[in-house]
């Protein structure tokens, strides 16, 4: 499961801007990166184009999943990734950067039309974070921590069914020997009362 | 109903008509006296010439189906007997409503059996197409009209079994059947269902091999297709890679930018309509996924209770064994102090040994006084 871009536009009336974008290309080859990141930013640019405000959008190409948000504001922000990688856990990256974006930088920026200082950092984090989507998505993480827990407890009631059989066996054994030691006991007995007299 | 049964009758003979051989009729049926005209018209035969008759046409390949004929008779009589008493037969109106139901029920067990094999026939095609592993020549338009066909027509068999099933009970409870009569009608819908089982579980394997296959074939495509990114990639991706060797600079922009353009205008095609908004389906997967991680939730209280409870139980065993064992230790206890004072008994008892030993003097003196 990987990813393979993220990009902040801003999107003002039919035509978006890339305001930041970083990309992960270390699984193609040297020679195509230059002209996949620039095939990733044209499809970033279309879709944040025709995707209408306030919405999101996964879309299915060759061998990507694209994964649009366009808030209300106008801020869009796009997720290139694989097939195999969770909607869901997608559209939270998304969200979350933009947050994030809005925070550090100031609206101002925003309709230069041009790449903007400062967001850069956060943003290569992100992606180096989200290349694992479940360990960085709380709720994925949640959930395979309680399916761990769940394996455990399993395996903790075997063993303690195990350890039912296991004390019906002593229950068994101790029975024996008291019954035995019992036995010995009145054996004793009857040596020491009678037939004292002989050695 | 003579009438009708002349009708089903002519039906049934031109049926016969048609395969080439010709009708002797019969006039000990008991119900029906017809006079078939077939081609050369028939003198009153009588039924000891029947096999006059047959050797008279063999030159015209023809063949005695009389008794197939006397049977068709009968069987279309079984059927319509249900409002044409024919007075010969004077039946209780019980036992008519009982074959009534038992032919309607055969009739329908009888059409669901041909729909069965018909599926079964339209599998065994889709089976073949399946089968076949080109990389070129793949119907999938084929393949997926017929997977639908059979989906629709196995729901549909299951809808007309759980009517069957449904006459069948309703049958039962009319308590007009036998007992035979109903083991036998539960045992035909049983059939019925464990055939359209198999042919469901037959199915689910055909679709799986096809899935095989498809996967096969696409990483087939993908090992001869290696230089390309993508399937959209290809010329933006392999142009660049060559205009940087062979062209200038300027060139190079404006091809990209064409190709760009291009790879622009394919894509505009293919996404031209998307414009839904997925906005509930991620809202939709996240409250999903949080029921998931709340019943995840549960199921641990529960499988932690269950723990309790279990510990509990085996509690009390540990109570008994403890008594066991602490039985046991007083018992040994008991029988070691005994066996002391047993054997403080024999160290102290001296007038004991003294005997003892007397005896066994007097006996030693004995034998050597004996031997000597």
């Amino acid at each position: 499961m990987k990813l393979f871009s993220l990009l902040v536009l801003y999107k003002d009336d039919s035509s978006a801007s890339i305001l930041k974008a970083s990309y992960d290309l270390s699984s193609f080859s040297f020679f195509q990166r230059s002209s996949v990141q620039e095939f990733v930013t044209f499809t970033a640019k279309i879709l944040a184009e025709r995707t209408p405000t306030s919405s999101r959008q996964s879309v299915k190409e060759a061998e990507y999943m694209c994964h649009v948000y366009v808030r209300s504001d106008n801020l869009v922000g796009v997720c290139l990734s694989d097939h195999d990688y969770p909607h869901r856990v997608a559209h939270t990256l998304v969200t979350k950067v933009l947050e994030d974006f809005t925070a550090q930088v100031p609206r101002a920026q925003w309709s230069t039309g041009t790449q903007v200082q400062g967001f850069s950092g956060p943003l290569d984090v992100y992606m180096k974070k989200y290349q694992d989507p479940n360990s960085a998505d709380p709720m994925t993480k949640v959930q395979n921590e309680l399916d761990e827990t769940k394996i455990i407890l399993h395996d903790t009631i075997k063993a303690v069914l195990d350890r039912g059989e296991k004390l019906d066996d002593l229950v068994a054994k101790s029975e024996d020997l008291t019954l035995q030691s019992k036995t010995f006991y009145k054996t004793a007995k009857k040596t020491n009362s009678c037939c004292g007299s002989w050695s | 109903m003579y009438p009708s049964l002349s009708s089903s009758a002519t039906s049934s003979s031109d049926s016969i008509r048609r395969r080439g051989g010709h009708v002797s009729p019969h006039p000990s049926t008991g119900t029906s006296s017809f006079i078939i005209s077939s081609g050369p018209p028939p003198s009153p035969i009588q039924p000891d010439s029947v096999s006059h008759f047959e050797v008279v046409m063999a030159g015209n390949s023809s063949r005695d189906r009389t008794h197939e004929f006397i049977n068709a008779v009968r069987s279309f009589q079984g059927r319509q007997i249900n409002g044409h008493l024919p007075s010969s037969m004077a039946k209780s109106a019980k036992q008519n409503q009982l074959m009534a139901q038992s032919a309607e029920f055969m009739k329908i067990a009888r059409s669901i059996g041909q729909d069965i094999t018909n599926t079964y026939v339209k599998l065994e095609k889709l089976t073949v197409l399946a089968k076949r592993k080109t990389l070129f020549d793949d119907r999938p338009q084929e393949i997926q009209e017929l997977t639908y066909i059979i989906k629709e027509d196995m729901n549909q068999l299951n809808r007309q079994i759980g009517q069957l099933q449904q006459i069948a009970k309703a049958q039962r409870s009319q308590g007009l059947q036998g007992k035979h009569q109903q083991s036998h009608s539960s045992s035909v819908v049983v059939a019925l269902q464990s055939k359209l089982a198999s042919m469901t579980s037959n199915f689910k394997a055909v679709l799986e091999v096809r899935t095989e296959n498809l996967k096969e074939s696409k990483s087939r495509q993908e090992m001869f297709s290696q230089s390309h990114v993508t399937q959209s990639l290809p010329q933006s991706a392999v142009k660049g890679f060559h205009s940087g060797s062979v062209l200038a600079a300027m060139e190079d922009d404006e091809r990209q930018a064409q190709t760009n353009g291009q790879v622009a205008i394919a894509m505009d095609q293919s996404m031209a309509l998307m414009q839904q908004d997925h906005t509930d389906q991620y809202l939709q997967s996240r409250a999903d996924t949080m029921q998931n991680i709340e019943s995840t939730i549960v199921e641990l209280g529960g499988i932690f209770s269950q723990l309790a409870h279990m510990i509990k139980e085996q509690e009390e065993i540990m109570f008994r064994i403890d008594s066991n064992v602490e039985d046991a230790a007083m018992n040994v206890d008991a029988g070691h102090g005994e066996i002391l004072k047993y054997f403080q008994s024999v160290t102290s008892n001296r007038w004991l040994m003294i005997k003892v030993f007397g005896v066994l003097i007097f006996f030693f003196i004995f034998f050597v006084i004996f031997m000597a």
